[in-house]
């Protein structure tokens, strides 16, 4: 909702303004431990398979050219119901944490994740989120503004017995977060617009709709936001640190950065063809 | 408080019994533009003799009580001959007067205009004034003539950069100003999100902006009040006054319907459609307009009514698929009465609205929100005698809130028709002020306003428990929205929250000799109204929200002292000022907080406060082929938003952080040059400290995006670079004008002559085909040239 009511106002900044990369000095910080744990349950796939990926990674210097991965972890996940312990391990040493098991996250299980780094115990809890099935995605033929945006037309139907809260992936880094105030129980539809410099048609590509929590969905916004996705001008808000719900147990003031979150994801695979020709 | 009242009270009854006594004479009457009828504002009317002065005011009118006797009257004004003459006064008098424009006249009428000399002992400071000849000389972006832009040219006052809206006065925010086109509030104030702003040229007659010592007559905004009169409308002939520019057209048609008694005004301002949009190959359009109209009547020398209207919209629309229009309607009656030869009165009722709308097919949605209000005003200026002059009034607005409505745009939409909680709000105020001279040296002028602020009841109030709509998670370190518990239901006749406050308003001059004073100052300002607003300056689509059970109103102390001198006989002035502001209950928001379409704005916002304080100076250069000024400001304008508790951060850590249009120094030099009576030329040089900006700190991966790493305690701690740019401009005005009706005017202009590259924004992001970061300056205004084509005919 918010990205679409901005929208207006970055219309006027694209066509009068000119950009240019320009040499900025910029104040660093300590590296701190990123913990990225947004575990993907496919429940409409049969069998159901699950993304339980932990990928831990320090952050670097904003100008610096990678971002150092973390191998040296002891990562597992506690299966709160139950006391079960599903161990992770890093065995391509790329900072990439997959469970040693098979590992399905169940439905109203709290899960706990805990990861040991530089002696240090980081802690976070998270509960599966329903989400629901694409009904379909379709390439449509709006464009914006230029005329050459590639849009997708998203169709799904909202359960009306709660909020919701999505997220999606349109891949090539475009993500979009969205809450069912305004359509709670609905069959939606909405369109999302590929840049023209975004992506190359023809195309196949496979997009995602996950339901998350209040707190995610807010997480996730800012995050998007602050990447750089929105541009910046006189109507940009203050940007500041994004906390997510992993804490520090041996000491809380070295909060981490990222977020331990599952959800059910479904997809839906598409080919893109090019409609000017 | 209740002595000072009391004390007023008392000074009062004194001066009303003390000119009983004595055998004193009013003179009295309008001073008008003798070419137009237009009624004139601020002119002198000063009797050397008894070194005693007036000035008309927003209606023209003035009033005079001296001793009886043969006196020297001079009544004089910018830009036009001073008209000196003897006067008898034996028995009470009314006279009007009209000043004839200075290019018009012929050169021996001319007197020195010696407006400067008053000023200096008016206790009024803080207050600059432009009239419409100077606003149209200074260089603007594509030539569009814009009082807005003209402003931010004066000491103390500044906007979040290039195409931002509003502005900023001494450190205030944007919603802060009282904007008042004829008395009437105007809650937007720019066209095409703050590129233009919304005020017609042509019809402008005066400005007048308070940055400080503000009169105790206006009320309800802590920073400013830029308080504009439109103008009459020619009662003597028809008139078509007009521009062509790059940007827009004006046509203006004044004239009078039953020769001066009536006269009418009708101006439009439209730009261009497919304005910015041009080049691109598709169905879409951008524009706006404005329409201002005005009729006046006057019934006798003793009542005058008028009419008058204002209507703007900016417009929006690509491929039908996405529109966004808003706007301002104002419409407003107002009615002049003289009680008496000292004591006139001014009625107004007041309508005024903001309209924001959205249609978004891609989402499947329609928007709209907005905010009206009728006010009722009814005021009073009381010309004692030459000592004593007084001004009371009351006034009622009653506001009505819609935070936003949204519905389907399409049959196949699935969005759910809803309706934000609309509020409302009554605000009544009453205040009294006084003009008190004390002796030849000393001048007071001190009063009060009395507001009462009820928040009326609406359909559903949310109740949080323990009364608190914000929580802090101590766990996660981050401030999170309470659901609410329940809700309370109201009678639209009920009140939720009442509100009193008492606000002092004091200053004096106090000369030092002829040429120079030293004035100070104090008010007091209560704001009740907020603009929901989490980005360095206003969009339209924010929303204005009442004080109530969850948040407070704001107030300021501000207080100045000023030293000011007048130069050759006010060839040249000085006015300096220093200024120290201290405001609470300014709000700021959580992280995150989404400010948009939020029924429940109580559990994303924390209380804070702010100050401000700087250095003023302008120095101008009055007369002469070669005038301008060069005015510099020096200030600092901070907020902060502690924790509620010591256990809560607040923001950036509970330390004073920059507001976001804070700028250390701001130097602006505008110059005029007539070289003949052909060409005049005009140039503005702006030099300024870089706005504050927020760098990352570092960069890390989640979910394949790449994140800048921000520092919640380092808020606005980094700055953009310097700004600075030269423009300049040059009116033609052709020799073929002098013999014939129609005179026109070419207008050239380069805004930004040296193509300075001026940093709008500064964003941190990763290139997507290098997979690299970088720091993406946007500036938004490079080399623009224009040309404008005005005519009166």
């Amino acid at each position: 909702m918010k990205k679409a009511i901005i929208l207006p106002i970055l219309i006027l900044f694209i066509l009068t303004n000119c950009e240019k990369v320009v040499d900025v000095d910029v104040p660093t910080t300590a590296p701190k431990l990123v913990i990225d744990a947004s575990f993907e349950v496919f429940f409409d796939e049969t069998p159901v398979r699950a993304n339980t990926t932990v990928k831990l990674r320090l952050s670097a210097d904003y100008f610096d050219d990678t971002i150092p991965t973390v191998t040296n972890a002891t990562v597992f996940v506690t299966n709160l119901s139950n006391g079960t312990i599903i161990n992770f391990s890093d065995n391509n040493s790329d900072g990439d944490f997959e469970p040693t098991t098979t590992f399905i996250p169940e439905d109203n299980s709290e899960y706990e994740l805990t990861v040991v780094y530089d002696s240090q115990t980081f802690k976070g809890r998270a509960t599966k989120i329903k989400s629901t099935p694409f009904t379909k995605v379709v390439q449509g033929d709006t464009t914006l503004f230029t005329g050459n945006e590639t849009e997708l037309e998203i169709f799904f139907t909202d359960s009306g017995t709660q909020d919701d809260y999505y997220l999606f992936d349109f891949t090539k880094n475009n993500l979009l977060t969205l809450e069912d105030r305004f359509f709670n129980g609905s069959d939606y539809n909405f369109s999302f617009f590929f840049l023209e410099d975004e992506i190359e048609l023809p195309t196949n590509i496979t997009v995602k709709i996950s339901g998350i929590t209040k707190e995610y969905f807010t997480y996730f916004g800012i995050l998007i936001d602050q990447s750089g996705q929105s541009g910046g001008g006189p109507f940009q808000s203050v940007p500041s640190t994004i906390l997510g719900n992993i804490v520090n147990t041996t000491n809380d003031d070295n909060f981490p950065l990222g977020y331990f979150h599952i959800s059910e994801t479904d997809t839906f695979n598409l080919d893109l063809v090019d409609k000017t020709k | 408080m209740k002595g000072y009242l009391k004390q007023l009270l008392l000074i009062l009854i004194l001066y009303s019994i003390n000119t009983i006594g004595q055998e004193k004479i009013t003179l009295s009457g309008t001073v008008y533009d003798k070419n137009t009828n237009e009624t004139l504002i601020g002119v002198t009317v000063y009797l050397p003799e008894l070194n005693y002065g007036t000035m008309t005011n927003e209606y023209g009118f003035y009033s005079v009580t001296v001793p009886k006797g043969n006196y020297k009257l001079q009544v004089s004004y910018v830009g036009y001959a001073t008209i000196s003459e003897n006067i008898n006064l034996s028995s009470r008098l009314s006279k009007d007067y009209k000043l004839v424009e200075e290019s018009e006249s012929l050169d021996e009428v001319i007197i020195e205009t010696n407006v400067e000399k008053l000023n200096i002992r008016t206790p009024q400071m803080s207050v600059n004034s432009l009239s419409a000849a100077t606003i149209k000389q200074i260089p603007v972006v594509l030539g569009e003539a814009d009082i807005l832009k003209s402003i931010i040219l004066l000491p103390g006052v500044t906007s979040a950069g290039e195409g931002a809206s509003g502005f900023n006065v001494r450190g205030g925010a944007a919603d802060q100003n009282l904007i008042l086109l004829d008395e009437s509030i105007v809650f937007n104030s720019s066209h095409l999100f703050g590129f233009f702003s919304i005020f017609n040229p042509d019809v402008i007659k005066d400005v007048k902006l308070f940055k400080g010592g503000i009169p105790a007559r206006y009320g309800g905004r802590l920073s400013s009040v830029l308080d504009i009169y439109q103008k009459e409308g020619n009662s003597k002939e028809f008139k078509l006054t007009g521009g062509i520019g790059l940007v827009s057209s004006r046509l203006l048609a004044e004239g009078p319907i039953e020769k001066e008694k009536s006269s009418f005004l009708i101006g439009g301002r439209a730009s261009y459609a497919h304005l910015f949009l041009p080049l691109l190959d598709i169905d879409n359009s951008a524009y706006f307009y404005d329409l201002n109209s005005k009729v006046n009547y006057r019934f006798d020398k003793k009542n005058n009514l008028f009419l008058s209207t204002y209507f703007g919209k900016d417009v929006f629309n690509i491929n039908d698929s996405f529109t966004n229009n808003y706007g301002n309607t104002v419409v407003n009656l107002r009615w002049n009465h003289l009680f008496s030869d000292k004591l006139f009165s001014n009625l107004s009722i007041i309508y005024s609205d903001y309209f924001y709308g959205l249609t978004l097919d891609a989402a499947g949605f329609e928007w709209n929100s907005g905010i009206g209000n009728f006010n009722l005003k009814y005021d009073f200026k009381h010309y004692l005698n030459s000592k004593f002059k007084l001004g009371y009034g009351i006034n009622n607005i009653h506001t009505s809130f819609n935070p936003g409505k949204i519905e389907p745009s399409t049959q196949d939409s699935g969005i759910r028709t809803q309706q934000l909680t609309k509020k409302y709000a009554n605000e009544f105020a009453a205040y009294i002020e006084a003009e008190h001279k004390i002796s030849d040296k000393l001048t007071l002028q001190y009063g009060a306003r009395f507001s009462n602020f009820l928040r009326l009841g609406q359909d559903e109030l949310n109740v949080y428990a323990n009364n608190q709509p914000l929580t802090y998670n101590s766990q996660f370190k981050k401030y999170e929205s309470a659901s609410a518990t329940g809700t309370e239901q109201f009678k639209r006749s009920d009140v939720i929250k009442s509100f009193n406050n008492i606000e002092p308003r004091f200053s004096f001059s106090y000369l030092l000799n002829e040429k120079s004073s030293f004035k100070a100052s104090y008010n007091r300002m209560v704001q009740y109204l907020h603009l929901l607003s989490n980005t360095s300056s206003p969009t339209p689509l924010d929303v204005w929200t009442p004080s109530g059970k969850y948040i407070r109103p704001q107030l300021l102390d501000q207080y100045a002292l000023g030293y000011f001198k007048s130069i050759k006989d006010g060839d040249y002035s000085l006015e300096t000022e220093v200024f120290y502001k201290d405001i609470r209950n300014r709000i700021d928001y959580i992280n995150g907080g989404d400010l948009i379409a939020n029924n429940e704005i109580e559990t994303i916002i924390l209380n804070g406060k702010a100050r401000a304080y700087g250095l003023e100076v302008l120095f101008k250069k009055n007369e002469g082929n070669f005038t301008g000024w060069l005015s510099y400001t020096l200030s600092r304008s901070e907020q902060l938003t502690a924790g509620r508790t010591p256990n809560e951060p607040g923001i950036n850590n509970g330390n004073w952080y920059s507001t976001p249009f804070d700028k250390t120094h701001d130097i602006s030099i505008n110059t005029t040059y007539e070289l003949n009576d052909k060409w005049k030329f005009n140039s503005n040089f702006i030099f300024q400290t870089g706005q504050p900006t927020n760098y990352p700190v570092g960069q890390y991966e989640v979910q394949g995006l790449n994140v800048p790493l921000y520092d919640s305690n380092r808020r606005n701690a980094d700055r953009l670079p310097t700004y600075h740019r030269l423009d300049i401009s040059a009116t033609l005005t052709p020799s073929s004008n002098k013999n014939r009706k129609w005179k026109g005017e070419w207008v050239f202009g380069i805004y930004n002559i040296y193509g300075r590259d001026n940093a709008a924004s500064l964003s941190f992001s990763q290139n997507q085909d290098t997979f690299r970061n970088e720091a993406t300056q946007t500036s938004i205004f490079g080399i623009v040239p224009s040309i404008t084509y005005n005519f009166k005919f």
